[in-house]
């Protein structure tokens, strides 16, 4: 077998991914910096808002595309584990004056059940009904938290939530909140790319593939999609705990369905099975409201045309469509190819 | 003869008022390649499905290695050291090759959520087996140098012996084949020959249901012949030609199967 013909005529975006894929370490360090780096040079609290706001749904948009562009697992009812992490953190920190590291775990971890108890029966029907069942969810969940008043006060929300503290120290200024939600997110991207650099990364994106065919290989999918479901409702509800502490007042109404389909839209646009494109969609469609404020009465207009480019442009998502994985293989084999001919070249040669 | 390590007694398959597969005895012995052969609609494949867990069995028994696999899962039969291949190739497409072969690996493998968040050594190690394996397999199938090429950007011809290459990676004492050579050409129809009688040499047992008489007839040392799900024949392949019951199945009265078939 010969090294595929060298194209000459790769479009820009290749050429750009290839450039990326080969570096990818280097690239992903220089955001890493440049997040670092941005409350400092734009120390003002509007814009550091926007941006502590891009985390969290960042976090969220991720964690949902563990399921729906990993797994293959459309979810509608993403927001009802935000919404357990957060009332579980708002309950426990305003009744039983938890901490925020307490109630962080704790609102992963009921997250994390919560997800379980709705996979158990729920994992065995696929697709559209799966999908159906997931908005129920989101919805009873909403419902219960109107109507449980002892426990969720219902619609007047829970308030005067204590601020983040860590180890008794309290995140007044929001930069410092701001460090927080971006050590949030490291440890979501973490999570994620841990469990897909791996065997189970393997199984989950074969059960995407083929269910089938991942069965015959060995894989207990259903065992796996209860797994990956409660994984990814747990960074939900993680980022659930964070909000809660970070607004300080919860109510329904931030974990409805509107929500759930903006996570979703977040994790599509972005790009499915990427986790730079989920943290890339989160930004963009949490900034753009805010960006699109002076052009208020045509939002709705922009978004309908920026959705109806995207799905003609890039159906896959922005970022969505490549794996940085296997260019960066298939590039360091054709190099080491070419070099072994070129070496067999000069051998003949002499 | 060697023992027996696959055996089917009395397997009934019915999709309500259909039998799909009539009371049927079977057994597979050690080292052995042995076909089922039929014409469309004999319920070939739905007993294949019985044995892989796909499907189970109305009625009957289904002993592999000593363990009674009768309703079992197919993953559960997998681990049990039994791989299989599909009719309509099922590659997973968005994965490399190596990829693939790599899932084939999973049940030989145990490292766990906790182990390969914390990039445990118990992961690391089972990362760096399921690679030499996986480079193993593809050296092997001669698919090494695709092995970070998409599954669905390979041949058609090598799509299938990235199937069989899966199969192999988990290391199993039984491989299935549904139809492995249907829409090959004839060159690659005799490299698949070459390379099952490979797989025999190398200890694996192989089971295959075939269309092609030619691979059947060349390659296998026993044959069944299934026809409206039932057994109408059982024995060697000469035997087998021979039998009219078998031509009937296949060509109607009268008909003959002359060497140029087979």
């Amino acid at each position: 077998m010969t090294a595929a013909p060298k194209n000459d005529k790769k479009g820009l975006w290749t050429r750009i991914i290839e450039v990326w894929a080969k570096n990818s370490r280097l690239i992903s360090l220089i955001f890493l910096i440049l997040a670092i780096l941005f409350p400092i040079v734009f120390n003002k609290q509007y814009y550091i808002t926007i941006a502590i706001n891009c985390l969290i749904f960042s976090i969220l948009s991720l964690s949902l595309n563990l399921i729906t562009g990993y797994m293959g697992i459309t979810s509608l009812g993403h927001a009802a584990f935000f919404g357990v992490g957060a009332y579980t953190a708002a309950i426990l920190s305003t009744r039983m004056g938890f901490g925020f590291i307490a109630t962080a775990i704790l609102g992963t971890v009921f997250a994390a059940v919560f997800g379980v108890l709705l996979g158990l029966p729920t994992l065995r029907i696929k697709g559209r009904y799966l999908a159906i069942v997931t908005l129920g969810f989101c919805e009873i969940m909403r419902i219960i938290e109107l109507n449980w008043m002892s426990l969720t006060r219902g619609p007047q929300g829970i308030s005067g939530i204590p601020k983040v503290s860590i180890f008794g120290l309290q995140c007044v200024k929001p930069i410092q909140k701001y460090y927080v939600a971006l050590v949030l997110l490291i440890i979501t991207v973490l999570v994620i790319m841990a469990i897909m650099n791996s065997r189970m990364g393997r199984a989950i994106s074969a059960i995407r593939d083929d269910e089938t065919a991942a069965d015959a290989m060995g894989i207990n999918v259903f065992k796996y999609k209860i797994m990956v479901f409660s994984i990814s409702s747990a960074l939900a509800g993680l980022a659930g705990a964070f909000y809660a502490h970070y607004m300080g007042f919860i109510d329904p109404n931030a974990f409805n369905f509107d929500q759930s389909i903006l996570i979703l839209s977040m994790t599509i646009m972005g790009g499915m099975a990427s986790i730079p494109g989920s943290i890339f969609g989160a930004s963009v469609l949490s900034i753009l409201p805010e960006v699109l404020r002076v052009v208020n009465d045509y939002r709705q207009i922009v978004y309908g045309l920026l959705l109806a480019i995207m799905v003609v442009w890039k159906p896959n998502g922005i970022l969505g469509g490549f794996n940085l994985k296997h260019i960066k293989q298939r590039l360091d084999l054709e190099k080491l190819k070419k070099k072994g001919s070129e070496e067999k070249e000069a051998e003949n040669n002499v | 003869m060697s023992e027996i390590i696959l055996k089917a007694e009395n397997v009934t398959q019915r999709f309500g008022g259909l039998v799909a597969v009539n009371n049927i005895n079977f057994e597979l012995r050690k080292g052995e390649i042995v076909g089922i052969i039929g014409p469309n609609g004999a319920g070939k494949t739905t007993f294949f499905n019985d044995i892989t867990g796909v499907y189970m069995p109305t009625e009957g028994k289904i002993t592999f290695k000593e363990h009674d696999i009768t309703g079992k899962k197919p993953y559960e039969i997998t681990a049990l050291g039994m791989a299989r291949t599909f009719q309509n190739i099922r590659l997973f497409y968005r994965m490399t090759v190596m990829e693939n072969v790599m899932v084939g690996m999973h049940t030989r493998t145990d490292a766990n959520l906790v182990d390969c968040i914390l990039r445990s050594p118990k992961h690391r190690k089972t990362e760096k087996e399921a690679e030499k394996r996986a480079l193993e397999v593809l050296e092997l199938t001669g698919l090494l140098d695709y092995r970070y090429q998409y599954a669905t950007s390979l041949p058609y011809g090598l799509q299938r012996r990235l199937e069989i290459a899966r199969a192999m990676a988990s290391n199993p004492d039984v491989l299935l084949f549904d139809e492995p050579a249907a829409g090959m050409n004839e060159q690659e129809t005799a490299d698949l020959m070459e390379f099952i009688r490979k797989l025999q040499s190398m200890g694996y047992s192989i089971l295959l249901i075939e269309h092609d008489m030619k691979l059947v007839m060349n390659i296998c040392e026993r044959l069944y012949v299934l026809d409206h799900g039932n057994l109408i024949a059982e024995g060697l392949p000469e035997d087998i030609k021979a039998n009219p019951k078998v031509v009937e199945a296949y060509l109607g009265a009268g008909g003959v199967i002359t060497d140029e078939d087979a």
